[in-house]
């Protein structure tokens, strides 16, 4: 049986941040603002040299891939539990004060239906799974 | 979860940095284990107690059995 490895490459971070520079750029060059775009590229380049060149730190060579072993996957998991579970309570107080002020919601009512749905499919799935 | 993997390593004079090169995780990873902060997965529970020449239920300890 074959333990634990260190799960990836240290570029897969720096070439993710760098492809989301691109995709910035794209959009925001449609949407008419080319200099938002190149900017955005620019600090997503300056992200990703960051994280490239982030030398010893084990959450920077966690979140690179080259430390990241199976201690470091759980903790990311954990901490993006963390950040779900905020984002969808922002979410709920937002929807609550847009009603509370007579508006509908939009679009803070879709985003907590998107994530509500995402939650139950995927606890389906994974149960599924197991 | 208990352990013995602190004087298992250190009766063969490695470190941790040595050990978890080995192991292929982080040395952070092992002092984790070592100090009672992490409970490693079986395949490397198993990797560990192999790496020993020992067994899983001797480098660890999962508390009392009153069976």
């Amino acid at each position: 049986m074959e333990a634990t490895t260190m799960l990836r490459s240290k570029w897969f971070l720096p070439g993710f941040s760098a492809a989301l520079g691109l995709a910035f750029l794209a959009a925001l060059w449609a949407g008419g603002k080319p200099r938002d775009g190149l900017f955005s590229l620019g600090v997503m380049t300056v992200v990703g040299l960051l994280i490239l060149l982030g030398g010893r730190s084990e959450t920077i060579r966690g979140l690179r891939g080259d430390g990241r072993d199976e201690r470091f996957a759980r903790l990311d998991l954990v901490a993006t539990a963390i950040a779900g579970n905020v984002l969808i309570g922002i979410v709920i107080g937002a929807c609550v004060w847009e009603w509370a002020h007579g508006r509908d919601g939009t679009p803070f009512v879709q985003l907590g239906a998107v994530a509500g749905v995402a939650y139950i499919l995927a606890l389906g799935f994974l149960r599924w799974r197991s | 979860m208990k352990n013995a993997i602190r004087e298992l390593r250190a009766a063969r004079s490695l470190s941790q940095a040595e050990l978890a090169k080995a192991m292929r995780v982080s040395r952070q990873t092992i002092n984790a284990i070592e100090t009672e902060r992490y409970t490693p997965s079986l395949p490397l529970a198993l990797a560990l107690a192999r790496y020993f020449d020992s067994t899983v239920e001797e480098v660890f300890d999962g508390g009392n059995d009153d069976a």
